[in-house]
Parts: C-alpha cells; sequence; structure tokens
C-alpha cells in the first residue's frame, strides 16, 4: 500500500520548482504521466485553450516532494513512479507520551468506499493523519490500453459511478479533440444539460451525507428523498440511473426520452424543496456549530480543484475557464460560487449555491431530442484533450488514438488532487468527534484516487 | 414540514419492487437464510467499487426504501453482521480483507454480491489486479445483479434471499 503522508509543505512548490524551467507564472500543471522512457507535463493557462505538452526528464522532475507528495504517484504507473520514488518514500512518525494511533478502514463506517486512515490521537485531539490507499487499484488505464473506443468509453463510465457523464463527456471531447470533430450544437447542450443533473445528484447526496454525519436526520431523510427524485428523473431520460450509456463521442448511443414538458416542474419541485431544507439547515446551530472551523484547509501552496478548492479560496471552475459543450452560454453572466474559509462550511455553502447554477443552467439548456448515432470510424491517429468540471472538480483526460484504438489513457481526477488536503485539515485543531463531519464534508471518492 | 411526506412514502411502499432481481442459487431460500426473515444486520464491505454501488445501498436507508422497517439494518462491526454485502470487483489488495471480515463475522452468515464489478468484473475483468472469483474466496450465497442494482433490486434481492416476497403497495413491511 501506499502511504500518503501528513505533511504537505513540499505540495505545489516542490512541483514547480522541480518544472520551472518548463512551468510559467500562471500556468496549471494538468497532468504529470510517463511516456516512452521520460515523463510529460501537460499544463494550462487558466482561461486560455490550448494545453500544452512539455517534455520531462525522468531524474529530478519526479522527485520534488519529500514527504510523499501523492500527486506525482499514480497506481498505474507503478513500475515507472515506484522507481523514481522508492527512496523517497517519508515515513509518518508522531510521538510521545499518550500518543496513540486510531486505525480505521478499509472496511469503515456504515457504507463507504475502502481506504484506511491512520489517524494520531492525543486524548481526543487528532494530530496527525496517514491515508493508505492502493486497496481500490482496478487498472483502468491499462485496461483501457488497447481497447477499441466503444469499450473505452464503458471503462470511463465506470471509473467513478456518480461522476459517469463527467468522465463519459470528458473521454468523448478527448476522442473528438483526436479525430478533429465537432459536436453539433444540440449535442452540446444537452451535454451540459446532463452534466448539470449529475451534478444536482451529487451535490445532493454529498449534502446528505454531511447531515447524517451531523445528526441530523431530518434534513439527511429529505435530501435523500431529492437525491432519489432526481436519479429517478435521470432514468426516465436517459434510460439509466446514473446516466450511463448515454454520451458518446460525435453523438448519443442511444435515443433519449423528450423530457422538454417535465423538465420546468420537475426543477421547480426540486428547487422549492431544496430551498426548504437549506432554509431549515442554515437555522439550525446544532448543524452549522459543527461546521463552522472544522477541517480547515491550512494556508498551504495547494491547487486543490472543485468544490474544495472553490471553498478555500481559488476561483477555478472549468466550465468557466475553459467552456466545453454549451457553457459559454450558459456561464454568461455568473461567476463561480466560491467563499474562502476553507472549512467544512465553506464546502456545505459551495455546494448548496452550485445545486442553484445547476438548476438554473439546467433550466436554460432546456432539453432538446436526441437520436442515437454509431461511434465514429476512428481509424486515424491522434492525441486529444479533455477538461470538463466533474462534480468533484477538474477532470482531464488524455486520449492517444493509433488506428482507432486507445494507444494510451491517461486520467487525472479531482480526487486524486483533494485527497492531499484531507490529512492537513483533519489534523488542524480536530477532535475525534468530528472526523466523520469532516470526512463526509469533502466527501472525496477513493475509485478514482486508486483508479 | 418533513414528516407527513415520510410517513406517507412509509405507507406507499417502494414504488416498483421488482420481482427478479435475486439469482439464487439452487432457486429455493436455504434454512439458513430463512433464520434472518426477520432481522437481519448488514456489513457492507467494497472491494474495488466505482462507488456508484456505495451510492445506491446508501439510498436504502432513505425514506423512499427504509430497509429498516423490514428488520435490515447496517452495522459498523463484522462481529455484529449477519450478512456481508461485497460491491466491486475483487482486487488483490482486499482479498485477504474480505477473507478477514467474512471470518470475523459470528455463524450463521451470509455473503451476497452485488453489483456487476462483484459478480464476473464487469468491464475490469482481466485486468491486472482484479481477480476473476470472488467464490474463491467466500461462500457467496447470493448475487444480485445490476450496473449498479438500483435500490429497489437491492431491497428486492435481500427479501428473496431469506425468504420474504417485496411488500405489494400500501403495505408496510
Amino acid at each position: 500500500m501506499d502511504r500518503l503522508h501528513h505533511r504537505i509543505d513540499a505540495g505545489r512548490d516542490a512541483l514547480l520548482s522541480a518544472c520551472s524551467d518548463a512551468v510559467r507564472e500562471g500556468q496549471k500543471v494538468l497532468h504529470i504521466f510517463p511516456e516512452q522512457g521520460g515523463a510529460r507535463t501537460a499544463v494550462w493557462r487558466k482561461g486560455q485553450r490550448e494545453i500544452e505538452e512539455i517534455e520531462a526528464g525522468t531524474g529530478p522532475y519526479l522527485r520534488p516532494s519529500r514527504s510523499g507528495f501523492p500527486s506525482l504517484r499514480y497506481a498505474e504507473e507503478s513500475e515507472f513512479e515506484q522507481a523514481a520514488f522508492e527512496d523517497e518514500r517519508a515515513e509518518h512518525t508522531v510521538s510521545g507520551e499518550g500518543m496513540h494511533v486510531v486505525p480505521l478502514g478499509p472496511v469503515r463506517a456504515d457504507v463507504a468506499e475502502a481506504l484506511r486512515f491512520e489517524m494520531d490521537v492525543l486524548g481526543d485531539e487528532i494530530h496527525g493523519l496517514a491515508l493508505r490507499r492502493g486497496y481500490k487499484h482496478r487498472g483502468v488505464a491499462q485496461r483501457m490500453q488497447g481497447a477499441q473506443v466503444g469499450q473505452a468509453l464503458e471503462i470511463a463510465e465506470r471509473v467513478t459511478g456518480t461522476s459517469t457523464v463527467a468522465h463519459a463527456l470528458a473521454f468523448s471531447l478527448a476522442v473528438e479533440d483526436a479525430l478533429g470533430l465537432e459536436a453539433g450544437e444540440n449535442t452540446s447542450l444537452l451535454r451540459s444539460a446532463l452534466a448539470e443533473l449529475e451534478r444536482l445528484h451529487s451535490h445532493l447526496g454529498d449534502l446528505a451525507s454531511l447531515a447524517s454525519a451531523t445528526g441530523t436526520v431530518v434534513a439527511a431523510a429529505d435530501l435523500y428523498r431529492l437525491r432519489e427524485a432526481v436519479l429517478r428523473f435521470g432514468a426516465h431520460w436517459t434510460g439509466h440511473r446514473y446516466l450511463r450509456g448515454a454520451i458518446a463521442p460525435g453523438g448519443w448511443r442511444r435515443d433519449l426520452q423528450d423530457v422538454a414538458p417535465e423538465l420546468p416542474s420537475f426543477l421547480a419541485d426540486i428547487e422549492r424543496e431544496f430551498l426548504a431544507v437549506r432554509r431549515a439547515l442554515d437555522h439550525t446551530n446544532s448543524f452549522l456549530d459543527r461546521l463552522h472551523g472544522a477541517g480547515r484547509i491550512p494556508a498551504a501552496p495547494l491547487d486543490l480543484v472543485g468544490v474544495v478548492g472553490r471553498s478555500a479560496g481559488s476561483d477555478e471552475d472549468v466550465r468557466w475557464d475553459r467552456p466545453y459543450a454549451w457553457y459559454t452560454e450558459l456561464c454568461a453572466g455568473k461567476r463561480p460560487a466560491t467563499l474562502a474559509t476553507g472549512d467544512a462550511f465553506g464546502r456545505y455553502f459551495v455546494r448548496c449555491e452550485e445545486i442553484g447554477h445547476s438548476i438554473a443552467m439546467l433550466r436554460r439548456s432546456g432539453a432538446v431530442r436526441a437520436k442515437g448515432s454509431a461511434l465514429p470510424a476512428a481509424a486515424s491517429d491522434g492525441i486529444g484533450y479533455g477538461l470538463v468540471e466533474a462534480p468533484r472538480g477538474r477532470l482531464f483526460y488524455r486520449v492517444a488514438l493509433r488506428e482507432g484504438c486507445i494507444e494510451t489513457c491517461r486520467i487525472r481526477t479531482a480526487s486524486s488532487i483533494n485527497w492531499v488536503a484531507v490529512p492537513s485539515a483533519l489534523a488542524n485543531y480536530n477532535i475525534l468527534q468530528d472526523f466523520p463531519i469532516i470526512d463526509a464534508s469533502f466527501n472525496l471518492c477513493v475509485a478514482s484516487l486508486d483508479l | 414540514m418533513f414528516y407527513p411526506r415520510w410517513i406517507a412514502n412509509l405507507a406507499k411502499g417502494p414504488s416498483a419492487l421488482r420481482r427478479r432481481a435475486a439469482v439464487q442459487r439452487g432457486g429455493a431460500v436455504s434454512p439458513k437464510a430463512r433464520l434472518f426473515a426477520r432481522a437481519l444486520a448488514i456489513r457492507h464491505l467494497d472491494a474495488g467499487s466505482c462507488n456508484g454501488c456505495e451510492s445506491e445501498i446508501a439510498l436504502l436507508g432513505s425514506p423512499v426504501y427504509d430497509l429498516s422497517r423490514f428488520g435490515f439494518s447496517f452495522t459498523p462491526s463484522p462481529r455484529h453482521a449477519d450478512l456481508l454485502l461485497i460491491t466491486g470487483v475483487v482486487t488483490e489488495a482486499m482479498a485477504p480483507v474480505i477473507r478477514a471480515t467474512y471470518d470475523a463475522m459470528p455463524q450463521p452468515k451470509l455473503v451476497v454480491a452485488a453489483g456487476g464489478c462483484a459478480i464476473d468484473g464487469c468491464v475490469f475483468r482481466g485486468a491486472p489486479g482484479v481477480l476473476a472469483d470472488l467464490a474463491q474466496i467466500v461462500p457467496v450465497d447470493a448475487y444480485i445483479p445490476g450496473c449498479p442494482p438500483s435500490p429497489d433490486e437491492l431491497l428486492d434481492g435481500l427479501l428473496s434471499l431469506v425468504g420474504r416476497s417485496a411488500p405489494a403497495a400500501g403495505e408496510v413491511g
């Protein structure tokens, strides 16, 4: 098992200084991956379309972090990166009288993903956390190698069940980019609509688990009920509760139901009921007291993404920064929801705001008819990128095609970036009883960490 | 504002319980499974899922499905569990964990594999680090197919495993 260290001091600075020749001011590192004996870095400047790739040697480039900064390490690239990191693996030690380790996982909580937490605890206070990952490594990247586009799409849809649309869309955009295809207007519109429906059910689920972790069971029940309603609407629309098997490179894999007549009233119901739950929660002191200040991300040079990033001062949102599908129109006149507190309340607040945004975007995009179409005959070679804002944050796909098959597929998920912040947020003057609440407030995905 | 709706949902019962979910070994209800017809403590175990199955299982506790009205519950400890509900492909790293969790459960005990991944690996079948068959690690009593199985299907699978039929609309458990 790999180990994430609780110290993150090396973080982005080490990464950037190591790439300082290549990475210029203001550019963001999307992914670092091995390619034919060396490594390559995909970088991107906020607000621009081009994604650049920088050649980088194997040596010091992948060894900046003495603290095991995990964003440089991927299980699927084990041979290459294990070698680079073997001697850098920092051991996690905290010592002192009365200090003990509380192990949790990989079988943990009532229903949760497999991950092991090892918390250093003095009395009730959490002083450190090490995460052991790798229990769920399914070999996604290897499985995709050599697969045909249609097969690889099915795998991409199963990387993270609750972000099916985001993964299918990022993969489709990457394939379209590689083949020089352009999706039609209606297709783009509908893709945005499905992506927002997915964000809606994902955020409702995240808030429901937060409510249940704080013991506000009535709100949790109501949020779960709303989520179920959204899932059922999705099933009615696309034939699958998690919207699988709809999005495909160049078009649609099956006919979608015409939901235009029902959509406005459905959205109005969800919005009204959600606002009622939110109002109730915003007036429940026992709920708010548990969130304010809990799991605060310390000011650290970290590039966090998604809800976690936007609740800690960043305003990065791919929908605004590099609009895809129909987001140029949908985002016009709005700004991403942000808050700079960096605590559990910030994440709660940003999720609530984004639910409002998603509903508004769904309303504006409406629903057009979609007909299923065949996958494009991808007989050519090429490299393409897909960059989308998944419910949990920025999702990057780089697909290399050779004679219609996937040569390599590199995936960088938001959770694999954001998990880095969890140990430092948890060991920031929190007590053991805060753990479930902080964990639920992040609600990161383990499947897309282990890939 | 919340309670009336909750009670209304409870009275209605799950909207579309389907009878096709559970594929049971041998077809008949085993005497062992029948022991748990009135009360069943479930320990969920993620062996390498995409979190779709977890998302559906979490909804079992929601007022729409409310599995507690059947006497079913989730338990954090395998020592209190009657049934091990396994989701996801079986990875090499999780195989010993599955065995240890199973061994920690008191006799008699049941194992259910839920979702396409736990049944045959789904699209990850044959990937490096993914084991072929859950039944080689622990004996499996029932399979609930689906990708992911919906809460309806999960509930129906569990009910038919212990020899109960799904309630008709209006019947409360």
